[in-house]
């Protein structure tokens, strides 16, 4: 018999009753507040950042303030040109050159105050979004959804996307002695620019 | 040669000689305690999410080969290759196969206690695999030859300048450089490259998700995402017991898994992989490893309730004064006392000691398993099994002889030098010796509460009752 | 109603005030008490150390005594809470039931059985740290735990309130376990006696003069802890300040 076949007949035989044991019908718990408000105070615990406009500002005028040293500004949007267009960046070892990453985020989490990224955005180089040293999220504020119960009920991209991370704020960690510490291994900050 | 079992009071009694380290260790873990309990009370409905968590864990537990035959369908059909390790063995097996097909020679990888179950590293390395651990804590612990004390906080019993000390030998950096932003931008720096010229990737999991097929890491250094998508080749190693019913379900358990560990909201990142990237190939490992086994056990299967947050080791007395090494097992804390039993019972005998059963963890558990619960019917099974050191065992039987015994007993009591009359002195004095190691003795008294009563209360009724009685 | 009084073997051996008070109090409270004079042990050392068998000649003989009362009350939280939830080493017969069904720590008897209103004859011009056992808090219930985020109560402070002169100290980490665990402080002595002495220290760092508390064995072990460690503060039962205690 094959471990499979012995693992699952060693897990028939041992389980409780699963009479005894009903499925809880699906959740949705919480406060239903889908607000940007709420989304960018959630954000912002976690270290994310606001890209607000100045007077007259673009996003690319925006950028170019927030990072004037960014040399390398790959666009994953049609809509920004950046220095370089993510379609034309073809290995994680030419991505890992990227100073800023600016990709558009089907949806947010008021809750936590996190963004959506898959494939779909990532034009399939999903390593993009963590060895670029910043990364710049687009996102509508007419796509947040409230909580985590809503985003799992109501987002199809749970299960259609090979690759979905939710990113809150920056990478981080505080692995030495307690100190937090941002931009640990992937990125070293997360703006979002409210479209 | 029978194995010995681990001795926790000894290790704990090291990790306390050591101040500055004791004093961090223990204030570092309350704090992230009390960020729990701040998240707690910004969320009403808590103890709901609590109760459906567990609910849904033990109905998955109860249906568990359906729903892992659920998941492996559909898994297979996003075009994941699933693989079924019976045990540790099996699991390292199946891993170094698929990175000899490949020629991998080097693996960079996430943090994932299931490897450590395995012992993965040590079956690989000597194959000519280079595996290099890409959380931070990991790492450090990885580079200092140790196992992780914490399942969610590796390295949290040392301090800055151990880190140091540990990066200056790898790294070449400041052995005196005291700073963790400097000491984290090393190993950035240093991962980097291994990351972008690994062979393969591997990563734990959090979740597995039944209806879609899809698994779910939480990290907040963003390792795991890396390890996964910068090669071709990701592996991912889960537990079994890892499963829930249905996407929606994962509403329920990412509300509570930061918020329980480090008392975070959610995890910096929290990533769902239903299938290879374009390009790639990805295998998963379900691991069984003693957890089918579990299940059959009626007072400790809901143990496999466990979503590895770590807040019974972090609201935990005695952890936080014993550091997770002194537990010398792969899961240490309330929760690792009530499973390591399972993989080694003579082994790991003295962890459910190891415990006041003060019932914090219990409490503090997100899928509410019954931890202090368990601690003190493990202790029964453990002296059932004969699994006790045999002076306890002597002592115990001894005491309860006697306390079934009033005269005896009286006897004995007589003098406020407990038992001492009656039970080998040697055997006695031996034992309770340690109380007076760090603390006094009661003070003795003039008379005991029993006779004081025969004394004032019933040569009082005997008068009232004209001396009948 | 007619009272069984159960007095803990060290309450018995070290710290016979706490047995004398508790039965004091319950006589000023109009009680009919009786100490039935062969007990010994609820059979609790026995089992929490998973020798369950051996608890069977106590837990027996504890019945034995205690059958024939309407209520058996205890000055110890932890005690009752064996008997309560733990007491199963001998068959559980109707009579057993009944004693299980029918123990009462102190504080739990004075607040929901009796619900006392007053003891005009306390008055403690002191201030106390409270210490709640692990059994009272969290087996027992008497008061909320900081775990699960639940609206504060605490009957143990709903007495003390009542006392004259009466005032308290808040240490940072009120629920922190002390450390004693039964053998657990003889096995695990390091830990225990590490735990007992921080908490000692944040009761005294809060300006406790004294730690009072429902359970003796936790504050057996703390004093312990205190007068080695050098941190000067005082111990005192529950039962000993309800019943009029002035130091």
């Amino acid at each position: 018999m094959s471990s499979r076949d012995t693992i699952l007949a060693t897990l028939r035989a041992n389980r409780p009753d699963p009479a005894a044991h009903e499925l809880p019908p699906v959740a949705v718990l919480g406060d239903m507040d889908a607000g940007k408000a709420r989304f960018e105070d959630a954000l912002q615990l976690l270290g994310g950042q606001i890209l607000l406009p100045q007077e007259g500002d673009t996003l690319a005028t925006a950028i170019a303030r927030r990072f004037p040293d960014a040399k390398i500004i790959c666009s994953a949007v049609p809509d920004f040109e950046g220095t370089i267009r993510l379609e034309d960046v073809t290995s994680p070892q030419q991505a890992a050159a990227t100073d800023v990453l600016v990709v558009r985020s089907p949806f947010g989490i008021s809750e936590m105050g996190s963004i959506f990224l898959s494939e779909a955005q990532l034009n399939s180089l999903n390593s993009a979004a963590h060895l670029t040293q910043h990364i710049v999220v687009i996102l509508s504020e007419k796509n947040l959804t409230a909580n985590m119960h809503t985003a799992y009920v109501e987002r199809p991209e749970f299960h259609t996307a090979n690759y979905g991370v939710l990113m809150t704020g920056p990478s981080a960690t505080a692995d030495i002695q307690g100190v937090l510490i941002r931009g640990a291994q992937g990125v070293r900050s997360l703006s979002v620019w409210w479209e | 040669m029978k194995v010995k079992p681990v001795n926790h009071a000894k290790a704990a009694e090291e990790f306390l000689d050591d101040a500055p380290h004791l004093t961090f260790h223990d204030e570092r873990l309350w704090d992230m305690r009390q960020k729990r309990d701040q998240q707690m009370h910004l969320l009403p409905e808590w103890q709901e999410l609590r109760s459906r968590a567990s609910a849904i864990k033990e109905h998955t537990l109860a249906n568990l080969p359906e729903y892992l035959e659920q998941f492996e369908a559909n898994a297979k059909k996003n075009g994941i290759h699933v693989h079924w390790a019976a045990d540790g063995a099996e699991h390292n097996r199946i891993v170094g196969e698929i990175l000899e097909k490949h020629g991998a020679k080097s693996l960079i990888k996430s943090k994932s206690m299931v490897t450590e179950e395995c012992d993965m590293r040590a079956y690989l390395e000597p194959r000519g695999v280079t595996v290099t651990e890409t959380d931070l804590g990991e790492r450090i612990q990885q580079l200092d030859g140790q196992m992780p004390s914490h399942i969610v906080v590796p390295a949290v019993h040392k301090l800055v300048p151990d880190v140091a000390k540990i990066f200056a030998k790898n790294y070449n950096t400041d052995p005196n450089d005291n700073s963790p932003q400097s000491l984290a931008e090393s190993q950035r720096m240093a991962a980097r490259p291994v990351i972008l010229t690994a062979d393969a990737g591997m990563t734990g999991g959090n979740f597995l998700v039944a209806e879609t097929g899809t698994f779910v890491v939480c990290t907040n250094e963003g390792n795991a995402d890396l390890s996964a998508t910068v090669p071709n080749l990701h592996i991912a190693t889960l537990g079994i017991e890892r499963i829930v019913p249905r996407m929606a379900d994962m509403g329920v358990f990412i509300r509570l898994l930061s918020r329980s560990a480090l008392g975070s909201p959610i995890t910096q990142y929290t990533t769902h992989f239903r299938g290879p990237q374009k390009g790639g190939e990805m295998h998963i490992v379900l691991v069984d490893n003693g957890r089918s086994a579990r299940l059959g056990m009626e007072e400790f299967w809901t143990s496999l309730k466990c979503i590895r947050c770590g807040a019974c080791m972090n609201t935990c007395p005695v952890y936080r004064r014993s550091g997770g090494l002194s537990y010398g097992a792969v899961y240490s804390g309330p929760i690792g006392a009530i499973i390591d039993p399972t993989f080694n019972e003579r082994k790991y005998s003295t962890l459910p000691f190891a415990s006041t059963m003060n019932g914090s963890c219990t409490n503090v558990c997100p899928v509410k398993i019954n931890i202090h619960e368990q601690l003190y019917k493990w202790r029964r099974v453990l002296a059932e099994h004969h699994e006790l050191p045999f002076v306890k065992r002597e002592i115990m039987h001894m005491a309860g002889k006697l306390m079934g015994q009033p005269t005896l007993y009286r006897t004995a009591i007589n003098g406020t030098e407990v038992a001492l009359s009656t039970l080998p002195r040697f055997v006695l004095y031996n034992w309770l010796n340690p109380w007076g190691k760090h603390r006094e003795l009661p003070h003795p008294v003039k008379q005991t509460f029993h006779s004081w009563y025969k004394k004032n209360r019933l040569k009082d009724k005997k008068e009232s009752q004209g001396g009948k009685a | 109603m007619k009272i069984g009084l159960f007095i803990p073997c060290y309450i018995d051996a070290f710290y016979p005030n706490a047995g004398i008070a508790t039965l004091e109090l319950l006589e000023k409270l109009g009680q009919d008490v009786e100490y039935p004079m062969d007990q010994t042990c609820c059979g609790q050392p026995m089992a929490n150390s998973g020798c369950n068998s051996d608890a069977a000649a106590a837990e027996a003989l504890f019945v034995r005594n205690f059958a024939k009362y309407d209520a058996i009350v205890m000055p110890s939280g932890s005690c009752t809470h064996h008997v309560r939830d733990n007491f199963d080493a001998i068959p559980q017969t109707e009579e057993v039931k009944h004693v299980r069904k029918n123990t009462f720590e102190l504080v739990e008897f004075l607040h929901d059985i009796l619900k006392v209103e007053e003891f005009p004859w306390a008055e403690f011009p002191h201030k106390v740290g409270l210490h709640n056992s692990c059994g009272t808090l969290r087996a027992l219930r008497t008061a909320s735990m900081s775990e699960l985020g639940e609206p504060y109560f605490s009957k143990p402070m709903d007495l003390l309130t009542k006392v004259k002169g009466i005032s308290f100290a808040t240490p940072k980490r009120p629920d922190e376990c002390c450390g004693f665990g039964g053998t657990f402080s003889v096995t695990e002595e390091a830990v225990s006696a590490r735990m007992g002495l921080d908490k000692v220290k944040d009761h005294y760092q809060a300006g406790a003069e004294y730690i009072v508390s429902a359970d003796t064995s936790c504050t057996m072990h703390q004093q312990g802890c205190a007068e080695r460690g050098g941190v000067p503060i005082r111990f005192i039962h529950i039962a000993e300040i309800l019943n009029g205690a002035r130091s």
